[in-house]
């Protein structure tokens, strides 16, 4: 988003934004900021759904009031939402099928494995276990043992993971689909010296530094640089009056990629300067 | 005797020519020797000059970082007092101030951080509490410089100071931060630099964080991994604990006959390393151009040195020639003169009695070989009156009677060849022209004689015959002379002359 606010402000076309992210993904948070939201003077809001069933009427009805607002990052609205546009991953389950799909074959198509969705209602965590678990229906050798929300939180995902370990003794596999639960359930494994096989979301500089290590078998990173510059580009043509069509499309998706250890040197380097 | 001089001549020269030899080749020794080791003295010194002078770069593009860093941290703290002073009532009033704030101080992205780490700019506000490793923490208690990098973006130095008791709109600050993108760092040390040398900013970790080259190792590239291929595991290793303990240091590389050596200093507090470059081909090409033309001038000294021995050898020599030639000369001159005088009547000039018989063999042997058949005279001369001048003037009179008579007959006879052979007796042989005109020069001579008679002046009697078929000698000849010349002696005493008697 800075990157594009620069661009702009080379123009001579001043960009003004706030982002405002909550210490925990949370609806009702989300709700009540929005509700704050609406007494101020923005020209657009993007929205990072938190959960697409609490926050769509949210949007539809700050839609019919009359405010601009689109939803952005990993996670649209529910279909059918009057908010104008969406930048971001279109493809959240095909995501989650991905990473299971590279787990099976890592196990050989045979194992017990454990899925941490993250937070409830949040429509890209529940469509990546969505994915997941239909992938792992589709072979007959490989089983769920368990499935824990996390609430999208460190502490929660570590906790449930140490919990699952503990009632499913050899687990093969967990399948993490935010950001927050492969460094829970890589910090989990590596206290229990399980080698239990760990896929997950994201580019969290710990879990990259587990994905170095062999901890995390492989991450699904999204191109959050376009993200948040696409967002912006899409904020201001809706802020100048433009409707989805010709300058910008009502569904703009952004690319993920699946990365292994012999990656995990050149993107730590390349999001924190980290040489190891 | 003439082979030992031939024997020193031979010596002279050959001693001239080794010993000359020897010079030019002590000559050219030395001066090769002296070319060499101003080559290998340049290249020492382009190391060591080279060297020295990238670690004073070094250490001056670090203290230019340092000296910005310190007058970011000024400014934020003239900042922090301007907006201490402000009244703020509103968001918008802050933003305002804050881009007042980066116009009049020139802080590049200049940002407020609450206690809840949300960050004001001028235009943003966003929650950065993830964002950078400073604005993790509660409380901020000293000044933080650090490394941010954004994302698919640029690399910043983020420089943050406390902000004490400052609160707006009621809300409790804890810090502002300035971000300077390194790429603007970079330019302002090239600006400094003027293109003249190459420079890249890194990590301890070996990181690039300018997007700079440094000759081999490639632009934004790792110089720890890049560097590997082209030193040792010690020198490498030397250069990690180096970047790891933030120790000044250089290392040279070496690819394809390219040899770079970098310097390398820390930039104090920021956990970066300045490293420069030069390409030591760079100055060597210039050291090398000045070796060349020290090493053209000594070879045109060497060539221009052996040419003027070889001249000058040449010169030795021919002027040895010389005066070998000059002293053969002298030799012969000597021995003519000698012969000459063995030939000559010192008191006349004229040739002697021995110079006559020497010539009258030589005219007896054309006689007898055919060659000379006739058209030759002899006259013989005969001083008269020269007892009777010796007897009443003296033998110094004497004396020049004999050579006024010899001046006469030498300047009649100019064409013929004068002969001193006794005491008061001339002999002259007339042969070519000298023979040809023999009656009218007698003639002459002899009037001006008989006029001499009178005058008491030298008085001579000649009597002459020529060559004739029948003789088999000069002799014949002479002796028919010297009866005549008795005849003329009666002539001349009958005309009033002295005589002997």
């Amino acid at each position: 988003m800075e990157e594009a606010q620069r661009q702009y402000l080379e123009k001579g076309i001043t960009v003004t934004y706030e982002y405002l992210a909550p210490e925990a993904a949370s609806a009702e948070d989300q709700k009540e900021r929005l509700s704050q939201v609406k007494k101020d003077d923005y020209d657009i809001i993007g929205v990072d759904v938190a959960d697409e069933e609490i926050i769509s009427p949210v949007l539809d009805e700050m839609a019919d009031e009359g405010f601009r607002v689109m939803t952005f990052s990993s996670s649209d609205a529910a279909e059918g939402c009057k908010r104008i546009a969406y930048v971001g991953n279109t493809h959240n389950y095909q995501d989650g099928a991905d990473l299971t799909e590279a787990l099976c074959e890592k196990l050989g198509y045979r194992g017990r494995v454990a899925i941490l969705v993250g937070s409830k209602g949040a429509p890209c965590h529940e469509d990546r276990a969505k994915g997941a678990k239909d992938t792992i229906a589709g072979y007959p050798d490989m089983e769920i043992a368990a499935v824990e929300y996390d609430m999208d939180s460190i502490e929660n995902a570590y906790n449930l993971t140490l919990k699952i370990l503990e009632e499913n003794p050899g687990l093969d596999g967990i399948i993490c689909c935010n950001m927050s639960n492969p460094v829970g359930a890589a910090r989990a494994i590596t206290e229990k010296g399980s080698d239990t096989v760990i896929v997950g979301m994201d580019h969290d500089r710990e879990a990259l530094h587990y994905l170095n290590d062999g901890v995390i078998y492989c991450l699904g990173v999204q191109d959050c640089f376009s993200i948040g510059f696409d967002t912006l580009q899409v904020a201001v043509k809706i802020a100048d009056g433009n409707p989805p069509g010709d300058l910008y499309p009502e569904k703009m998706n952004e690319i993920t990629t699946i990365i292994y250890q012999e990656d995990a040197e050149s993107m730590l380097e390349l999001l924190y300067g980290d040489i190891l | 005797m003439t082979n030992e001089k031939d024997s020193i001549n031979k010596r002279f020269i050959y001693t001239a020519i080794i010993g000359s030899t020897l010079v030019m080749a002590v000559l050219a020794f030395s001066m090769l020797w002296a070319s060499r080791k101003t080559v290998s003295t340049t290249d020492e010194a382009v190391s060591a000059v080279s060297s020295f002078y990238l670690e004073a770069m070094a250490d001056q593009r670090a203290r230019t970082i340092n000296n910005l860093i310190n007058n970011n941290f000024e400014h934020m703290d003239k900042a922090l007092t301007v907006i201490r002073d402000e009244d703020i009532e509103s968001q918008e009033e802050l933003r305002n101030v804050i881009g007042k704030i980066k116009t009049v101080l020139s802080l590049n992205r200049f940002a407020l951080v609450d206690e809840d780490n949300t960050v004001y700019t001028q235009y943003t506000t966003y929650s950065g509490g993830s964002r950078y490793d400073f604005l993790s923490s509660d409380k901020l208690s000293e000044r933080v410089i650090s490394t941010a990098y954004m994302y698919g973006s640029s690399k910043q130095l983020c420089l943050a100071t406390p902000a004490d008791g400052l609160e707006i709109l009621g809300k409790p600050f804890k810090a502002c931060f300035v971000q300077i993108d390194i790429k603007d760092i970079s330019d302002l040390l090239l600006l400094e630099d003027q293109g003249n040398t190459y420079f890249a900013l890194y990590t301890k970790n070996g990181g690039n964080l300018s997007d700079s080259g440094l000759g081999l190792v490639g632009a934004g590239e790792n110089i720890l991994e890049d560097s590997k291929d082209y030193i040792s595991r010690d020198s490498w290793e030397k250069l990690s604990t180096d970047f790891e303990e933030g120790k000044e240091g250089s290392l040279t590389l070496v690819s394809d006959g390219i040899q770079e050596t970098i310097c390398y200093a820390p930039v104090p507090d920021t956990g970066w390393m300045m490293a420069v470059l030069i390409r030591e081909s760079v100055i060597h090409e210039q050291f090398l151009e000045i070796s060349d033309n020290n090493r053209r001038v000594s070879r045109m000294l060497i060539i221009v040195t052996l040419l003027s021995m070889v001249i000058f050898a040449a010169v030795l020599l021919l002027q040895s020639r010389r005066i070998s030639r000059m002293r053969l000369e002298t030799e012969r001159e000597n021995s003519r003169m000698f012969r000459s005088m063995a030939n000559t009547d010192s008191m006349t000039g004229v040739r002697n009695k021995h110079a006559y018989s020497e010539y009258e063999k030589h005219l007896n042997n054309m006689i007898r070989s055919g060659e000379l058949r006739n058209r030759l005279a002899v006259l013989v001369c005969d001083v008269n009156g020269l007892k009777h001048v010796n007897d009443t003037k003296g033998h110094a009179a004497g004396d020049q009677l004999i050579k006024d008579a010899c001046s006469l007959i030498c300047e009649h006879f100019v064409h013929g060849t004068v002969f001193r052979i006794g005491g008061d007796e001339f002999a002259v042989i007339l042969q070519e022209k000298g023979y040809d005109t023999l009656d009218e020069t007698l003639s002459s001579i002899n009037r001006e004689i008989e006029d001499n008679i009178s005058r008491d002046r030298v008085v001579i009697s000649i009597g002459h015959s020529v060559l004739n078929e029948e003789d088999r000698q000069i002799h014949d000849v002479f002796e028919r002379a010297d009866n005549l010349m008795y005849q003329r002696k009666k002539e001349l005493k009958a005309m009033g002359a002295k005589t002997r008697e």
